[in-house]
Parts: structure tokens; C-alpha cells; sequence
């Protein structure tokens, strides 16, 4: 028999006091009714409980990565029951030596991790009319912008998509701040947003109301003066939390549900129904999608250790993908089901390349693929999925590699890693789970060796991670990469010179490699349909 | 009859691996069983206690969470008999119901473990904050509360609806993967 509504929801309030130490003895004794009389309700107590464990877990992990941040040389770890470990010092010496290794404990899957400030975060991607205020605030045609920048829109409409790949279409007059690839501010003026669900969480604000979004779009509108604004869905669902007020609990607001927010309180939208009709009537934008060219590698059919290419729009000089350092016999093996037809399989042993002169070029990429990575992975088998080396002065003689992550001190162990000359970005999804994952990695490298290198990481279409900075230490080469460049590598880990020791061990399939930074919802469609949209194509979703 | 050290090297590696490795989940099964957090690590310490003393019994191959997990079983027996009540809710029927049911769910609470990294992601960075504070070590409600700019009713009040929420997601996630 499965438990009523109203039976979890007194399980749950049961768990809750349980957890918080505030459990009555009527409680404990309906909680221990409950206990011995369903086994139903033993697997919702034990699934509830299992829940504060693993939350125990990983926020003691974020106080750990908190304590690296800021004091990077103490290495032993001293907060949480990781310091109650300490009491086992005075065990036989096999305890001791464990001691040592459980203090450095590795990181479980974590949350992102925080970016540097001067990043850039979203791209201006259409436009209609638009004027900018004044020259200090325009932003060209397609162009980036930084956390933190302003935008003062003084009439038409402007396309803003942040690389969590919510995208928000603004009307002049409108003043808008960039807070992060998922936070924005709306100072005045009005704005409708739309919001996939890989961007769920994506929030607005202003002095009156804070907007998140629960998978949605919605329109606000905002004074001049920032004392009012209404939200209004359009579909899906928001939380808007007034920011002003004596009643600031948060309002879940639905399709077709309106609100104004004022400083003196919240109150209905008494035009709402006009404006509902006003908001059905599309705007058609100029977008600035440029055309994609790309290679693609489906992995499907092989001729012996050569897997085929093809190409979209200008095609590159690329070339098929011929495997090494495999045995006749063990080619069968290689080539398994995968994500999409057929997989190539990486064994620990074998890798993979082909010519790509392209791709050393110091021009935008993308490199997207489906990986599978087994759950008893070592970490030896973190290097490479992907490799290459820039022609780059930012890169020097580092080649870039995408894996997974196998440094503790940096990071949880096997999320998604891309290293690359002068930085590092970290994912925070564990790969190492035996299931395919979608995974996406942007370079977009600077115009000379001073300018921002920029590397953005999507996993399953979600955007988790870009790149920062080496630690202290690290060092940058001069010297220019000669023998890995004009070559992509697949399944290992490249030196200066040459292909190193280390092997990537999982399953790889579906590997595209375009020619510019794709645009988030350009990943989240690669991912459901394994095909690029075409410009024209992309030009008309965009309409809607 | 005493190992060789080499055998003794080996054998020590082998369970600081395995220990590292499932030490989340040996806490998890003992939490469940005594749901106060100071009273599970003291547990856990001493369930790592009785590991080390027994490693040599454990057979290659077998479970080693459910081999833990018994042996935690019986630390917490152990205190139930020695301290009466202390650091043990429940009575010995329910406390033997449930760890039987919890010994079941091991593979499900490691996937929803897992799950519960990308739901919290999901949240609000203020509501992911202040779920994170509470659990933080040393910290609690009212720590949690002070730093978010909450009353103390408020933060519990939002604790357990973020908890519900969280649950939810969980088991959605979970079976989204199931459906595909």
C-alpha cells in the first residue's frame, strides 16, 4: 500500500522534528507507530534521514573548500567529524596511517565552483532598433559581457542570453545590471525572460522583488524610480520574494498570475489581462547567429582503427580517426553501442588522433561529446578525453586537455576538469557513474597573450564551471607547442612533445567540434537531437 | 596468526581505500539508526575502531558497506545496552525494523546521494545557503538563521520546506533516469 499525501506529509514533519532535536513525545510516538507498522514508511524515513546525512556531507565539504580557499597551506582538514578522526591518534599504527588518509578526504560532488570577477558571462545575441544611452554603455552586435556591467537601453530591444543559458529580451527604455551567468538586476524598464530548464534557478531583482525562476517565462516591469514592479508568467511557475514591505514572504506566482510590488506592499496587476494580450504579440529580433562549421565524428561505422569524419558548412582540413596502439584482434572491442548508434571505446590502452590544423588556431571552439565513464575509473584514467595544443602564446606549451578531475585539493574527483595554459575549470556533476553524459567545453582563447582566456563547461546541457586561474606556482611556457599541434587527440594525455602514459579509460561517442563559442540552447538542441541547428533554423526558434 | 609486513602493508592500503571510499555511507547507516548527528560520529569513531581491529576478517570480494554496517549495527546495540536510552531513539523492535530496511537501500541512497549534489544546485543560492549552514559543522537552526537575516521560526519554517523540496527532487531525478 503506498502512503497518502497527507500520511508524507506528517512523515515529513515527523523527519523534520526528528532532525532539528524538537521532537515531542507524542511525536516520538507517532513516529514510532509509523516505524513499526509500515515498511513503506521505514523507506520514506530511511530515504528523508539518508537525505540530512548526505547534506552533512556536503556542506562539510564546502566549509573544507572554504578552508583551502583561504588558508591553501594548511593541509589537514580540522572542522566537522573529520576532526574527530584526531581522537583515533593514539591507535596501533595501521589506524594512524589510515588517520592520515581519511583527514584528506576526497570531495564528494560538490557545487560549482565560485567564479573570478572580472569574468565575462553572457553575449549580447539580438536586437531590434536598439539604442544605447550613451557610448560608455553600447554593446556591439554579438558581443560579451562582464559580470557587473550596466546596460542602458534607451529604446528598441536587445537580446541578452547568460551562459546558463537563460535569455532575456530587453525594452528601451531599460537599465539593466549583470550580476552573474545567473543573477541579473532590473533597475527600470521592462524585460521578459525566458528560461529553459538547464537554467532553472535563474533570478531577477530589484529593490521591490526578487524573481526566481522555477523553469518559466515571465515579463517585469519596473519604475523609473525603483519603488514598483510587476511580474507578470507567462507560463511555468516563478517564487518572487518582495524585497520591501511588512509581508516579505515569498509569493509563488503561476501561468496567467500576475503581481505589483511596491515598497508599500503586494497588491494585484489591475491591467493584467491588457497586458497579457500586449506580451502574446512577438518581437522579431535581428539575431547575430553566425554560420557553424564543424566536424563531426559519429563513432558509427569503422574501417579497421579509421573511424570517419564528416563535415558541416566551410569544411576543415580534417582528417579521419585513425587508433593507436591497439592490436588488430582488439578492434572489434573499440567499437560498442553508444549514445547514438556505435561508441568508441577506450580501454586504457588505445587512443585515437587526427589531423586538425584548425584546431591549434587561436580562434573560438566548441568541443562537445557523450562520455561514459566507469565507476571503478582510476585516476590514472583521468587524462585525456580530449586533447589538443594551441599555437597560442596564452597556452605556451600547455596543451589543453578535457577529463575528469583527479586532484582533491582542487576540486571533487571526477567531475569534469578542462586544463589549459594558465587555468583550470572545474565541473561539479561526478562522471565517474557508469552513465552517458552530455558533456560541452567552450575556448574561447584571448587576442594576444594578455587578454582573458575564457573556457566555459556544460554537462547534460547545464552549465557548471569555468576557468580560473592557476594556482600560485603553476607556470606558463614560452615555448610554442610543435609536435602535438594541428592534431586532435582522443583517449590520452599529451606532453610538450609527445603522447604521454596516461590513458583515459570509458566510452566516447558523437564527438562535434565547431568552429565558434555555441550559444547555451545551440548545446541544450546538440544534445537532444545530436545535430547543430542550422542558422536559418536557429533565426526562426529564436522567434518565438 | 600474525600477517607478514608486506601481507600487513597491503592489507592496510586496502581498507584505507575501502574506508575512504564508504565512509560517507557507514555515517549515513548510522545516522538513520541514531538521528543526532554528535551521537553518529561518536558511533562512527567507534565503528572505525572495531573495522581497523577486525580487517582481517573481512573477505575479499563481499560487501564491505554491509560488512560495516553490521559491525556499526552492533556498536549501536553495544550502546543501547550500556548508556539505556542514550544516543538511541528508538526501541530494539523498530531499531532492527529499520536497519533491515535500510540494508536494502544502500544502492538507492548512494544514487540519491548523487542526485542531491545537482537538486542543490537547483536551489536558490540564498535557500542553498542557508540548508548548507545548517548542516555545516558546529552550526545549527539558529546559526543558519543569524546569517541569513532570518528569525529563528522563519529559518525552521524554511528548512523544512527546503528539505520537502529537496526530497522531491530527488526522487523526480531519480525517476526521470529510471524512465529513460
Amino acid at each position: 500500500m503506498n502512503l497518502a499525501d497527507k500520511e508524507i506529509l506528517e512523515l515529513n514533519e515527523l523527519c523534520h522534528v526528528l532532525v532539528e532535536g524538537t521532537l515531542s513525545d507524542a511525536q516520538t510516538s507517532r513516529l514510532a507507530h509509523w516505524l513499526a507498522t509500515s515498511e513503506e514508511a521505514r523507506q520514506f524515513y530511511v530515504r528523508a534521514m539518508g537525505l540530512s546525512a548526505s547534506l552533512f556531507s556536503y556542506a562539510s565539504e564546502m566549509q573544507t573548500e572554504e578552508s583551502d580557499t583561504t588558508a591553501p597551506a594548511a593541509k589537514i582538514v580540522d572542522v566537522g567529524w573529520w576532526a574527530r578522526w584526531a581522537k583515533l591518534g593514539a591507535l596501533a599504527a595501521a589506524a594512524s596511517l589510515a588517520l592520515v588518509l581519511w583527514l584528506e578526504w576526497p570531495k564528494q560532488p560538490t557545487l560549482p565552483v565560485p567564479a573570478p570577477t572580472d569574468e565575462l558571462v553572457a553575449q549580447l545575441t539580438g536586437a531590434k532598433a536598439c539604442q544605447w544611452v550613451d557610448n560608455g554603455s553600447s554593446v556591439q552586435p554579438g558581443g560579451r559581457l562582464h559580470k557587473g556591467q550596466k546596460l542602458e537601453l534607451a529604446k528598441g530591444f536587445a537580446e541578452i542570453t547568460f551562459d546558463s543559458g537563460a535569455q532575456i529580451v530587453l525594452e528601451g527604455p531599460a537599465s539593466l545590471d549583470v550580476k552573474s551567468a545567473w543573477a541579473a538586476t532590473l533597475n527600470r524598464g521592462t524585460l521578459k525572460a525566458s528560461i529553459p530548464p538547464e537554467a532553472m534557478g535563474f533570478s531577477i531583482s530589484n529593490p521591490t522583488v526578487e524573481v526566481v525562476d522555477l523553469g518559466t517565462e515571465f515579463t517585469m516591469f519596473a519604475d523609473a524610480i525603483g519603488s514598483a514592479t510587476e511580474v507578470l508568467v507567462l507560463k511555468g511557475e516563478v517564487e518572487a520574494q518582495p524585497n520591501a514591505g511588512a509581508d516579505q514572504q515569498p509569493i509563488v506566482l503561476r501561468e496567467r498570475e500576475s503581481r505589483r510590488f511596491a515598497t508599500s506592499g503586494v497588491s494585484i496587476v489591475h491591467d493584467s489581462e491588457e497586458k497579457f494580450a500586449q506580451l502574446a504579440q512577438s518581437v522579431l529580433l535581428d539575431h547575430f547567429i553566425p554560420p557553424t562549421d564543424y566536424m563531426h565524428w559519429s563513432f558509427n561505422e569503422a574501417d579497421g582503427d579509421i573511424f570517419k569524419a564528416d563535415a558541416s558548412g566551410t569544411p576543415f582540413a580534417a582528417a579521419d580517426l585513425k587508433l593507436e596502439n591497439v592490436l588488430s584482434s582488439a578492434l572489434a572491442g573499440a567499437h560498442s553501442a553508444g549514445r547514438w548508434g556505435h561508441a568508441l571505446q577506450f580501454d586504457g590502452h588505445l587512443f585515437a588522433k587526427a589531423a586538425f590544423p584548425d584546431i591549434s588556431g587561436n580562434t573560438p571552439h566548441t568541443v562537445v561529446f557523450w562520455v561514459k565513464v566507469p565507476k571503478d575509473a582510476n585516476l590514472s584514467n583521468a587524462y585525456a578525453m580530449v586533447a589538443w595544443s594551441m599555437n597560442s602564446k596564452n597556452f605556451g606549451s600547455h596543451p589543453i586537455h578535457i577529463g575528469w578531475n583527479r586532484n582533491p585539493n582542487e576540486g571533487t574527483v571526477g567531475v569534469l576538469r578542462t586544463d589549459y595554459g594558465g587555468g583550470f575549470a572545474l565541473g561539479s556533476t561526478p562522471l565517474r557513474d557508469g552513465r552517458w553524459h552530455h558533456v560541452s567545453v567552450i575556448l574561447i582563447p584571448g587576442e594576444d597573450a594578455k587578454s582573458f582566456v575564457e573556457v566555459k563547461q556544460y554537462v547534460d546541457g547545464r552549465f557548471e564551471g569555468e576557468g580560473n586561474p592557476s594556482p600560485p606556482g603553476s607556470e606558463i611556457f614560452s615555448k610554442l607547442s610543435g609536435a602535438t599541434s594541428g592534431t586532435v587527440w582522443l583517449g590520452c594525455r599529451l606532453g610538450i612533445n609527445s603522447v604521454r602514459q596516461e590513458r583515459f579509460r570509458g566510452e566516447m561517442d558523437e564527438l562535434f567540434i565547431a568552429d565558434r563559442a555555441l550559444e547555451p540552447w545551440e548545446i541544450v538542441q546538440l544534445m537532444k537531437d545530436n545535430q547543430l541547428p542550422q542558422s536559418e533554423l536557429a533565426a526562426a526558434k529564436k522567434q518565438n | 596468526m600474525k600477517q607478514e609486513p608486506q601481507d600487513e602493508t597491503e592489507s592496510r592500503k586496502r581498507l584505507m581505500t575501502l574506508m575512504t571510499r564508504h565512509q560517507r555511507q557507514i555515517f549515513g547507516y548510522i545516522y538513520t539508526l541514531v538521528p543526532n548527528r554528535y551521537d553518529a560520529e561518536d558511533l562512527l569513531q567507534e565503528t572505525s575502531l572495531v573495522i581497523c581491529e577486525k580487517f582481517d576478517e573481512f573477505e575479499e570480494g563481499t560487501d564491505f558497506v554491509a560488512w560495516a554496517c553490521q559491525i556499526a549495527y552492533w556498536r549501536i546495540r553495544y550502546s543501547r545496552q550500556k548508556f539505556a536510552r542514550s544516543k538511541v531513539v528508538f526501541n530494539q523492535e523498530i531499531l532492527d525494523a529499520v536497519a533491515r530496511t535500510a540494508s536494502t537501500m544502500t544502492s538507492e541512497l548512494d544514487s540519491r546521494h548523487e542526485a542531491l549534489g545537482n537538486c542543490l544546485q537547483k536551489l536558490h543560492p540564498r535557500d542553498r545557503e542557508l540548508v548548507l549552514t545548517r548542516y555545516e559543522p558546529g552550526s545549527g537552526v539558529e546559526e543558519a538563521a543569524r546569517r541569513s537575516g532570518r528569525t529563528l521560526q522563519t529559518a525552521y519554517k524554511a528548512l523544512a520546506r527546503l528539505r520537502k523540496l529537496l526530497l522531491d527532487c530527488v526522487s523526480n531525478q531519480l525517476a526521470g533516469r529510471g524512465a529513460t
